[in-house]
C-alpha cells in the first residue's frame, strides 16, 4: 500500500476495509474484486460466466462503487462487458432486488456479486430491463441463448 | 320564454327530483303555501343523508385511536401489533378479527411478528459482540435487536432506521436488517423511536397517522388546498365506483379518483377525456387533417386561402396543392388556378384515395372532438366564474339587501341555493358533454345509437336551456334589483318586483333542479333500457307491436314536443296508455307538432313536412306509421 493509499484508508469506514482485505484473501470462486488505487471505493470486478450458461467462458468485467452513505445505501454495480441477457440493459445497468429495494445493511460486496453471477445462471426474463431481449427470451429462447453466446464469443473473449 | 309556466308546472310533478341542490325543507318560505305553484315541493324529503363524512383533524385522531383500541382489546395485543395488523387489512377491524383468530400463525408470520424467547440478560452484559454491519465490536448491553435477537450496534440501526425513513411511508413496516433472519422480524416501533432523532420521530408518526387515512379503502384525504380534513365513507362502494363528496373547506371531489367531481359521468370516462385534452396526439390529429407535407422539405403547410399554387415559406419550392407536383407544370392547361386536371385524372385512378380519406377522417374526427370540448370547457369556464360570483354574492350581496330589504339574511337563502345550484349544474353539464363523447361514437353507423344519443341531446338540452335561464335571472336579475335598490336609498325599495324575482328565483332553481335529476339518472342507468321503458308504457294501450312501435315512440319522445320531455313520468305514461289517436287530439290542443329532426314548432297541424328543414313529419299525420 503506497502513502497515499493509507492516508484514504484511514478515511474509509472500518467495514468497507474489513471487506476489501476479505475479498483479496478469501476471493469468491469465480469472481474477483479490487480496489482501484485511485479511489479506494471503487472496484474493478471481474466475474467468469458459470458452467452450463451462455456465458461459459467470457470474462466479464465490472466496476463496483460504494457510495458515501453504503452500507445503509447499496453498492452501485454496472457491467463494462458487452452483455446479452434480460435483465441487463446495453448501458450495463443491472436490474436485481438487492441493489434497490430489498438492500439491506447486512449484505456486503461478496453476496451481491454472488448474486450477479447466479443472475447469469438464471436469467429472468418477467422482470426485464432490456425490453427486447426478454421478448427475445420468451418467444424464442433457443435462438436468445444462441445469441447470448455469440456475445460472450465476440465481446467477453481474449 | 313563453312556456315557463309549462315547465314550472312539470317541475313540480316531478316527485323525484333534487337529490341535489336546492333543498327544499332549507327554502324556508314563511309566507304562502301554494307559491309559485309548487304544491309537490313539501313531498320532496329533506336532503339526502350524505353518504361520507368530513373528518377535521382531531375527529380523525378520535377515529383512528378508536379503531386501535377496539382491536387492541378484542385481540388482547398491544397497540404496535395493532397498528400493523389493521394497516395489513387496510383498516378494516372485522376483517382484523377474522384473519386473526382464523389464521393467527400465518398472519404473525407475514408481519414479522416473533415471539421473544425470554429475557435476553444482555441488559448488563460487558462482553463484547461484532456487529454485522460495520464489523466493529461492542459491549453486548449497547447493542439494540428486534425479538429475533439479531444483533446490531445502535449507530449501524440509526444509520438503517434514518435510511428507511427517508424513503416513505413503507419504512412503518421495516424488519430486521440480518440476511440470517429468516423470520423477517419487524422493528418494534419503540426500538425506532428510541434511535430515531426528534424530527424523524415526528416524522415516523405522521406516517403512522397517514396510514390510518392513506391505507385505508373507506377513507381519503381532501383534495382541497392547505385542507387537512379526511373524508370517511360510509358505505359499501363497487371497485371504481365515483361518489361525490364536498369537503368543509368546499372543495368538491370525486372519493374514488380524486378527480373534481363528475357525477354522473364514471371515473373511466373522466380519465380517458382528461387524458385526451391534454394529449398531443389532437395537435397531431389537427396538422394531418389541415396541412400536407412540403412535396420538397417536408414542412407541414396550411393552406388558410387563396388559390392551389403554394410556395412553401421556408423553402420557396412552388408547388400545387393538389397533386403536389411542381407548379412550373401547371397553369391554364391544367385547369386554372383553381383546379388541377392532374388531380382529377388521379383521383379517378384512385391514386389519391387512401390520403385523402385519411385526410377526411382525421379532420371529421377531430370536429366531432372540437365540438364536445369547446362545449366542456366553455361550462368549465362559466362554473369557475360562477364560482367566484356565488362567493362574491354571499359575501357582499347578502347583507346589503338584507340591509335594503329589511328581511334577515337567513330569509335570501334562496339566492345562495340557487348560485349553488348553479356552480353544480356546470359542473354536471360539463361532464356530460365527456360523456357524450364516447357514448355515442357509433351514432352514424347504428340507428339505435343514433336515437339514444338524440335522447341524450334532448334531455341535455332541456337541462342545458333551463340552467342558462336560471344563471340569467341569478346574474342580471339580482344585479339589477340590488343596484336599483341602492340608488333608491331607502324607502324606494320595490317590495312586489322583489317578491315576484324571489318566486321567479326559486322556482328557476327548482326547475333546474328537476332537469338535472332526470339528465344524471338517465346517464347513470344507462340507454340500453330506453327501449324497454317506452315498448312497456305503449304495450298497455298499443297490443303486442309495441316493442318496435316503442322504439319509434322514444324517437318521438326525444325530439318531440316540450311536454313530452318534461313531463313527470307518471304524465307521460297515462299520455301514452291513451293511445295514438288521442295523441292527434293532444297535438290539436297544443297547438303545433315538433319535428323530430330540428325540433322546430310547427304551427301548420296539417303539414306533412317540417317548415324549416323540411324532414317528413312523424307520428300521427307524419309519414312514420308507413315507413314500417
Amino acid at each position: 500500500m503506497n502513502p497515499d493509499q493509507a492516508a484514504q484508508a484511514a478515511q474509509l469506514p472500518r467495514r468497507i476495509i474489513k471487506e476489501t482485505q476479505k475479498l483479496l484473501s478469501e476471493p469468491a470462486p469465480g469472481i474477483s474484486a479490487s480496489p482501484s488505487e485511485e479511489n479506494l471505493r471503487y472496484f474493478n470486478v471481474m466475474i467468469l460466466g458459470p458452467q452450463q450458461s451462455p456465458y461459459e467462458g467470457g470474462v466479464f468485467k465490472l466496476e463496483l462503487f460504494l457510495p458515501e452513505d453504503y452500507p445503509m445505501a447499496p453498492p452501485k454495480v454496472r457491467f463494462l462487458t458487452k452483455i446479452y441477457h434480460p435483465n441487463i440493459d446495453k448501458l450495463g445497468r443491472i436490474c436485481l432486488d438487492i441493489l434497490k429495494d430489498k438492500w439491506s445493511p447486512a449484505l456486503q460486496i461478496r453476496t451481491v456479486l454472488l448474486s450477479i453471477q447466479a443472475l447469469l445462471s438464471a436469467p429472468n426474463p418477467d422482470d426485464p430491463l432490456a425490453e427486447h431481449v426478454a421478448k427475445h427470451w420468451k418467444e424464442n429462447e433457443k435462438e436468445a441463448i444462441a445469441t447470448a453466446r455469440q456475445w460472450t464469443a465476440m465481446h467477453a473473449q481474449g | 320564454m313563453s312556456d315557463d309556466s309549462e315547465e314550472f308546472r312539470s317541475g313540480s310533478e316531478d316527485e323525484e327530483m333534487s337529490d341535489y341542490g336546492a333543498s327544499d325543507a332549507d327554502m324556508d318560505v314563511e309566507d304562502d303555501d301554494d307559491d309559485y305553484g309548487f304544491a309537490g315541493a313539501e313531498e320532496v324529503s329533506t336532503v339526502p343523508k350524505v353518504p361520507y363524512k368530513v373528518l377535521p383533524k382531531e375527529d380523525l385522531n378520535k377515529q383512528r385511536e378508536k379503531a386501535l383500541r377496539e382491536v387492541m382489546d378484542v385481540l388482547g395485543i398491544d397497540e404496535d401489533t395493532a397498528m400493523r395488523v389493521l394497516r395489513k387489512y387496510k383498516w378494516d377491524s372485522s376483517r382484523v378479527q377474522e384473519e386473526w383468530f382464523s389464521k393467527y400463525d400465518q398472519v404473525r408470520e407475514s408481519l414479522g411478528l416473533v415471539d421473544e424467547p425470554g429475557p435476553s440478560g444482555r441488559a448488563a452484559c460487558e462482553a463484547e459482540e461484532r456487529c454485522f454491519i460495520c464489523f466493529d465490536s461492542f459491549p453486548v448491553r449497547d447493542m439494540r435487536s428486534a425479538a429475533c435477537r439479531h444483533y446490531f450496534c445502535k449507530d449501524c440501526w440509526r444509520g438503517y432506521i434514518t435510511q428507511a425513513l427517508s424513503s416513505g411511508p413503507a419504512c412503518l413496516d421495516l424488519r430486521c436488517p440480518s440476511t440470517e433472519c429468516k423470520q423477517k422480524a419487524c422493528v418494534p416501533c419503540a426500538l425506532v423511536m428510541e434511535l430515531a432523532s426528534g424530527e424523524e420521530q415526528s416524522k415516523y408518526s405522521t406516517y403512522m397517522v397517514r396510514s390510518f387515512v392513506e391505507d385505508n379503502s373507506s377513507m381519503c384525504w381532501c383534495t382541497g388546498k392547505n385542507c387537512e380534513n379526511a373524508i370517511q365513507c360510509l358505505v359499501d362502494r363497487g371497485p371504481d365506483e365515483a361518489m361525490d363528496v364536498i369537503c368543509s373547506c368546499s372543495a368538491t371531489f370525486c372519493f374514488n379518483c380524486k378527480e373534481e367531481a363528475h357525477r354522473p359521468v364514471s371515473c373511466k370516462t373522466v380519465k380517458t377525456w382528461l387524458t385526451k385534452n391534454s394529449a398531443e396526439s389532437e395537435n397531431m390529429n389537427w396538422i394531418l387533417a389541415n396541412t400536407k407535407p412540403c412535396p420538397k422539405c417536408s414542412r407541414p403547410i396550411e393552406k388558410n386561402q387563396g388559390c392551389m399554387h403554394m410556395t412553401c415559406s421556408q423553402c420557396r419550392f412552388e408547388f400545387c396543392w393538389l397533386c403536389q407536383g411542381d407548379w412550373k407544370e401547371h397553369g391554364e392547361r391544367t385547369g386554372g388556378f383553381y383546379a388541377c386536371n392532374r388531380f382529377e385524372t388521379a383521383k379517378k385512378k384512385g391514386e389519391y384515395d387512401d390520403e385523402s380519406r385519411r385526410r377526411e377522417n382525421a379532420k371529421a374526427s377531430l370536429e366531432r372532438y372540437m365540438h364536445y370540448f369547446e362545449r366542456f370547457d366553455a361550462h368549465s369556464k362559466a362554473r369557475e366564474k360562477a364560482r367566484l360570483d356565488a362567493s362574491k354574492v354571499s359575501k357582499d350581496w347578502l347583507e346589503q339587501l338584507a340591509d335594503i330589504t329589511k328581511t334577515p339574511t337567513s330569509q335570501l337563502k334562496f339566492i345562495n341555493e340557487a348560485w349553488n345550484q348553479i356552480v353544480e349544474c356546470r359542473r354536471m353539464l360539463k361532464w356530460t358533454y365527456a360523456y357524450g363523447y364516447y357514448a355515442f361514437e357509433d351514432a352514424d353507423r347504428n340507428s339505435e345509437v343514433a336515437r339514444h344519443k338524440g335522447f341524450f341531446e334532448f334531455l341535455q338540452g332541456d337541462a342545458e336551456r333551463s340552467l342558462e335561464r336560471l344563471h340569467e335571472a341569478a346574474e342580471k336579475d339580482l344585479g339589477a334589483h340590488v343596484t336599483k335598490a341602492r340608488n333608491q336609498a331607502d324607502g324606494g325599495f320595490d317590495a312586489d318586483a322583489f317578491q315576484t324575482f324571489r318566486k321567479n328565483l326559486i322556482g328557476l332553481t327548482d326547475v333546474t333542479a328537476g332537469f338535472f335529476d332526470k339528465l344524471v339518472k338517465q346517464l347513470e342507468k344507462g340507454f340500453s333500457s330506453m327501449e324497454a321503458d317506452y315498448a312497456g308504457q305503449v304495450d298497455d294501450g298499443a297490443g303486442p307491436s309495441g316493442v318496435n312501435e316503442g322504439g319509434e315512440q322514444a324517437a318521438g319522445a326525444a325530439g318531440g314536443p316540450a311536454a313530452t320531455g318534461t313531463t313527470g313520468h307518471k304524465g307521460r305514461r297515462s299520455k301514452k296508455a291513451r293511445g295514438v289517436d288521442e295523441d292527434v287530439v293532444l297535438l290539436g290542443e297544443q297547438g303545433f307538432w315538433t319535428c323530430n329532426k330540428c325540433t322546430y314548432n310547427n304551427q301548420d297541424l296539417t303539414a306533412r313536412r317540417c317548415e324549416v328543414c323540411n324532414e317528413a313529419r312523424a307520428g300521427p299525420g307524419g309519414g312514420a306509421g308507413n315507413r314500417r
